[in-house]
């Protein structure tokens, strides 16, 4: 339970730690669609130079972005193996059916393995470096003028930071129950496909009971503390703005720019 | 076959090779005869959760070995080996009422039985006769535990791990939020199953008074390392060391100091339960009495 990496803030005080959430949020947005202007391997190349800079300034270890990887090897795969049987072009070197193995394809395939690397890397960096409320908060910022369209900007991100705080809190508990599951002979771990869905019954039965428990007490807590929706409501961490903030905008748009050089290389 | 528990230089890290690894236990070596009543006292992470899931497997030390009831636990210890032991040893968890998912208070308790092999008629039998044992109203036995108060939802997980018949009953804080009486009758209900059934007891708690009443021996714990073994008379009677380690006195001691040291009167034995403190003051008092 406690290998679960996603959302995993590690503490730090880096150039990216320190920088504003709002910009760091925008900047692997940004990065994410610059991803898709590289066509050729050049243009790969300094985009992993670009995320291996970025991971260099938090002072990370490689392992940790890897790991972000791992879970989602099995999917990346099943892409590039669909890029690669169904891509059509240049030398064929087999073919059967509907299927074909082609130059153009391995290509493609080796590609797309390349975009979700970069990707989850930059994702892993953002959530690595930047503590999950401050996501919230950053995205609640960055909402802010779609409420011109009356859309619910305050509410989803409080959603949102909820959720957020209660994942680790909810894992907790479904350690502990599986714990005391496991000591009245429960077998999480073994047995057929039936008898592990069986075994969860034990598991998710006390844990939605009690996570109804904890939001009726927030709830209630909230309200004693005399809740009343976002209005005028301040904030205790407030973003500011800085020269880094600035300066990283502009070294993105450079990439930017020579992407655009290398992609006609 | 020998009941009793050893630890050998156990380790345990959390998330090791991380840098949220945390050292929960370092370098533990303790035994625990059979048939004793142990306490396990300490600050909150001073590793006291994490030495009881060591009982019955359901963690394996980082580094070191233990032996639970003849069964040799290591790093490499597979669930599958620890099925027996997890029969044999009951752990009743903090707020063991979290662990409660049946439809009938009855098939709760029965659940456990079930799980290690009874037929279910069997398991019906033993559950009835746990729901007895920890004095639950048989009016609640139909009814879904998620009806009960607090209270009787404690009880009903209780007897859910006291159904498992086990040899070593491990108790993580029983009694934590219930009221006084309830707090009373579960822990002279644990002091009572150890004498019929002369079970191994293994309490954690954080109430001195428990511990001077029902328990043999105490184990001190702080920051994963063992800082004491030996009674509870022992333990008590040097304030000053518990006081730099942040423990308390049960309240019936704590009353002798205070008497002690404003008074002329000299304790024989400090007296660890009321009982003792009346015992010695009665004594006293009709002679200050007369004297007056």
């Amino acid at each position: 339970m406690n290998k679960v990496l996603l959302g995993r803030y590690l503490p730090g005080s880096s150039f990216i730690h320190r920088l504003d959430p709002r910009s760091k949020l925008i900047l692997s947005f940004y990065f994410i669609i610059i991803i898709f202007l590289a066509n050729n391997w050049l243009t790969y190349l300094f985009m992993f130079a670009v995320v291996a800079g970025c991971i260099l300034l938090a002072k990370i270890k490689l392992s940790f972005f890897w790991k972000g990887v791992q879970p989602l090897i099995w999917l990346i795969l099943f892409t590039v193996v669909l890029q690669i049987l169904f891509s059509r072009g240049g030398t064929v070197y087999w073919q059967w059916g509907p299927f074909s193995l082609t130059q153009t394809g391995i290509i493609s395939g080796i590609y797309v393995f390349f975009r979700f690397v970069l990707i989850i890397f930059m994702s892993t960096l953002l959530t690595l470096t930047t503590p999950p409320l401050e996501i919230a908060g950053a995205l609640e910022s960055l909402l802010k003028p779609l409420k011109k369209i009356h859309f619910p900007v305050y509410e989803v991100s409080l959603m949102l930071s909820i959720a957020l705080r209660f994942v680790p809190t909810l894992l907790d508990e479904a350690t502990k129950i599986m714990n005391a599951q496991r000591s009245r002979g429960v077998n999480f771990d073994t047995g057929s496909l039936r008898q592990r869905l069986h075994a969860v019954v034990p598991l998710l039965i006390p844990l939605f009971v009690s996570a109804f428990n904890r939001a009726e007490d927030l709830a209630t807590a909230m309200e004693a503390r005399g809740y009343h929706g976002g209005e005028g409501r301040t904030k205790y961490r407030v973003n500011q703005w800085r020269l880094r903030d600035t300066l990283s905008m502009f070294a993105f748009l450079l990439v930017t720019v020579i992407m655009f050089l290398l992609r006609t290389w | 076959m020998d009941l009793s528990i050893n630890f050998k230089n156990v380790t345990y890290i959390y998330q090791p090779a991380t840098p949220f690894a945390h050292r929960a236990l370092s370098d533990v070596s303790f035994s625990i005869p059979e048939h004793s009543y142990t306490a396990v006292i300490g600050h909150t992470g001073s590793g006291k959760s994490t030495l009881i899931q060591h009982l019955n497997g359901l963690l394996r030390p980082t580094s070191g070995e233990l032996t639970v009831n003849d069964q040799l636990i290591t790093t490499t210890t597979t669930n599958k080996e620890l099925v027996k032991l997890r029969r044999q040893v009951g752990v009743v968890f903090q707020f063991p009422e979290a662990q409660l998912f049946e439809e009938t208070v009855l098939k709760d308790i029965a659940f456990a039985p079930k799980n290690f092999g009874a037929t279910p008629a069997e398991a019906e039998k033993i559950a009835r006769k746990t729901a007895e044992l920890v004095q639950l109203p048989a009016s609640v036995l139909e009814q879904s535990p998620f009806e009960l108060s607090g209270g009787q939802m404690r009880r009903v997980a209780i007897a859910g791990i006291l159904a498992m018949q086990p040899q070593i009953l491990v108790l993580d804080e029983p009694t934590a939020g219930l009221d006084p009486r309830g707090h009373q009758e579960i822990m002279e209900l644990f002091a009572q199953l150890k004498q019929q059934q002369d079970l191994t007891v293994i309490l954690v708690t954080h109430q001195m008074d428990d511990v001077a009443l029902y328990a043999d021996q105490v184990i001190v714990l702080e920051e994963g390392k063992i800082m004491a073994q030996q009674t509870p008379r022992k333990l008590f009677s040097r304030p000053e060391w518990l006081h730099k380690h942040h423990l308390d006195l049960p309240h019936a001691a704590k009353l002798a100091f205070a008497i002690q040291q404003q008074s002329n009167f000299k304790f024989k034995e400090l007296p660890l339960t009321e009982d003792q403190l009346a015992d010695q003051l009665a004594k006293w008092l009709p002679k200050e009495g007369s004297s007056n």
